[in-house]
């Protein structure tokens, strides 16, 4: 019985081995591009003519550095713009979810529905009178024509998965401390936030993914570049800086950091988030 | 002590009712406001624009549906985004299903758990890289003079089989498509493997004593489990095939000559380059009675199943 199990348990290492290997191979070559971006940041342009896609040395750390002084204003702007961004989304709609999950007024299923309603309307159906809204609001070129409408959209979503797992908590929870005479304020902050922290940290994560991969909004309503968001920042970097490889890729990958960082602090968020988020219309 | 009633007990008059839940009301206000402002007044703004001949700052003329008919009739360029966007999201649909689908078995049948672990976060690892930042590099990768796509058909002696692959008609959407090889998608990877996780281990377990292979049970027990998983990854890509024009957008704004253009490029073209607003806000009604179509296919065949 033993023999069996140590013989089974070798068969299987065995296949392991197979499994790494093609998975080896397919993450690999993924991952090949950025391997790519990695060797020729360090280039020269005569290095990149020299040898186009292998290490080159000595190493230019300075392409790194004149890249730092374009994309850090980049970066400031969408830390800065999604940020507040998820700072509303969530503030917004754990109150409204706290409201339609766990207190009880006429019509608080219609108003629920008007907010779900709005899963089914895709952001190209409202991308051109939105642009018209905001260019007559006045608020073309500054960052409140992002923040306004990403906190709006952003909500949706998250109120659908806070107010699904703020019903899932036991009822007996919030009645208990309402006879014992907390206010619905009381219940939100002292019970509701506290109880869904991981909650609101999924919903963080895909509203920050959602918001820092945004190219075509922020084209459109900053035109100045200096208010400009990653994304579409590095996308005019990119057309302006074509034929500098060292500089332009040491760019990209500095707009890849942050995000890398975030999910090394909340990788299970983000798994999750990531699950979840496929339910997002 | 006297427990306070909750509130809106049904019992109650009406008035009395949406008195008691106030606190409730209130707390949707900034909500409903934003939604109304950004959402709502839109939303509709643009279903009643796409009836209308509109330019910003000029007089709109009601044209009834004509847009739609002029789209369908006359626009050459929508036809062909329409096909090219058909192709597109056809081409998504089978990498994501088959390579997720590979990818997600060999993790779920990875023996060591610090293996599992590992190449999991290698195959999220691109999903949590900017997508402009994979979108340039791939716009460089095609690139016909210093891209390594070329570099590479030079070095084993294909040289007549270069060429500038975005620039170049017949190619262009093909580069489109193609770009990620080897299409390695982690969150399809995730879901699918959420599916195979929660197959109860005792069928497996029974069905390896039966003598079952391990191709056996993925025909047998492990797809029949799962279909409700591609189910959703099929509609899901398929909406996002229908809006998306991030890419085309980024790598060539639908061009050359009009080769890769998308419905959703081809609205914003019209939109912010030639200012036909009201045409445009038509493109876009189309596109949100197509998501609406497949959303009610989502709702009624696919989410009721619970994973």
């Amino acid at each position: 019985m033993a023999a069996a199990t140590v013989t089974s348990e070798r068969q299987f290492r065995r296949h392991d081995f197979w499994r790494a290997l093609l998975l080896t191979v397919l993450c690999g070559l993924q991952l090949l591009p950025l391997l790519m971006a990695f060797f020729i940041s360090f280039k020269t342009i005569p290095q990149f003519s020299r040898v186009p896609f292998l290490p080159t040395f000595p190493l230019h750390w300075e392409n790194y550095l004149s890249a730092w002084e374009i994309v850090r204003l980049f970066l400031f702007n969408t830390v800065f713009v999604s940020g507040l961004t998820v700072v509303g989304v969530l503030a917004l709609g754990s109150l409204a979810a706290y409201s339609f999950a766990i207190l009880r007024y006429p019509g608080r299923e219609f108003l629920f529905y008007l907010v779900l309603a709005l899963m089914m309307v895709p952001a190209t159906l409202t991308l051109i009178p939105s642009f018209v809204l905001v260019k007559n609001l006045q608020l073309l070129n500054t960052r409140w024509s992002l923040i306004l409408p990403w906190i709006a959209s952003g909500q949706v979503f998250a109120i659908f998965i806070l107010r699904t797992y703020l019903q899932s908590l036991p009822g007996e929870l919030f009645d208990a401390a309402r006879i014992d005479g907390a206010s619905e304020w009381q219940g939100y902050f002292m019970i509701a936030l506290p109880m869904s922290k991981s909650m609101l940290g999924v919903a963080a994560i895909l509203n920050i993914l959602g918001t820092w991969n945004n190219l075509i909004w922020p084209a459109l309503t900053i035109s100045h570049l200096e208010r400009q968001t990653l994304t579409p920042g590095l996308w005019s970097y990119q057309v302006e800086n074509f034929t500098r490889y060292g500089f332009l890729m040491a760019g990209l990958l500095i707009g890849s950091i942050p995000l890398i960082v975030l999910f090394f602090f909340t990788s299970r968020w983000f798994v999750e988030g990531l699950t979840s988020g496929a339910i997002k219309v | 002590m006297t427990a306070r009633p909750a509130p809106g007990n049904s019992r109650d008059p009406l008035l009395l009712q949406v008195w008691k839940g106030r606190t409730g009301y209130l707390m949707l206000v900034p909500t409903m406001v934003l939604l109304g402002v950004f959402m709502y007044y839109p939303a509709f703004l643009g279903l009643y624009r796409s009836l209308f001949d509109w330019a910003p700052g000029l007089d709109a003329d009601f044209v009834g549906l004509g847009n739609f008919v002029k789209l369908f009739t006359k626009d050459k360029v929508f036809q062909q985004s329409m096909g090219n966007m058909l192709q597109l999201s056809l081409w998504y649909v089978l990498s994501t299903v088959f390579v997720s689908l590979f990818v997600a078995i060999l993790l779920h049948r990875m023996i060591s758990q610090r293996l599992k672990y590992l190449y999991r976060f290698l195959a999220i690892l691109p999903v949590i890289i900017p997508g402009i930042v994979l979108l340039m590099l791939w716009k460089f990768i095609y690139d016909a003079t210093v891209g390594p796509l070329n570099m590479l058909l030079i070095a084993i002696g294909l040289e007549e089989w270069t060429r500038a692959w975005l620039a170049n008609p017949n190619t262009a959407l093909y580069a489109v498509m193609l770009r990620n090889f080897p299409w390695v998608d982690g969150v399809a990877i995730l879901i699918l493997l959420a599916g195979l996780q929660v197959i109860p281990q005792e069928i497996i377990e029974s069905a390896r004593i039966d003598g079952a292979t391990n191709w056996r049970i993925l025909r047998s027990v492990e797809f029949p489990l799962i279909t409700g998983q591609i189910k959703l990854l099929t509609v899901l890509t398929i909406m996002w095939g229908v809006q998306e024009f991030t890419a085309v957008f980024a790598m060539t704004q639908g061009g050359p000559i009009n080769k890769t253009m998308v419905p959703g490029m081809w609205m914003f073209w019209n939109a912010f380059r030639i200012n036909k607003m009201g045409y445009a806000a038509a493109i876009g009604v189309i596109l949100f009675v197509l998501t609406l179509i497949l959303t009610l296919i989502n709702m009624k065949y696919i989410t009721t199943q619970e994973y």
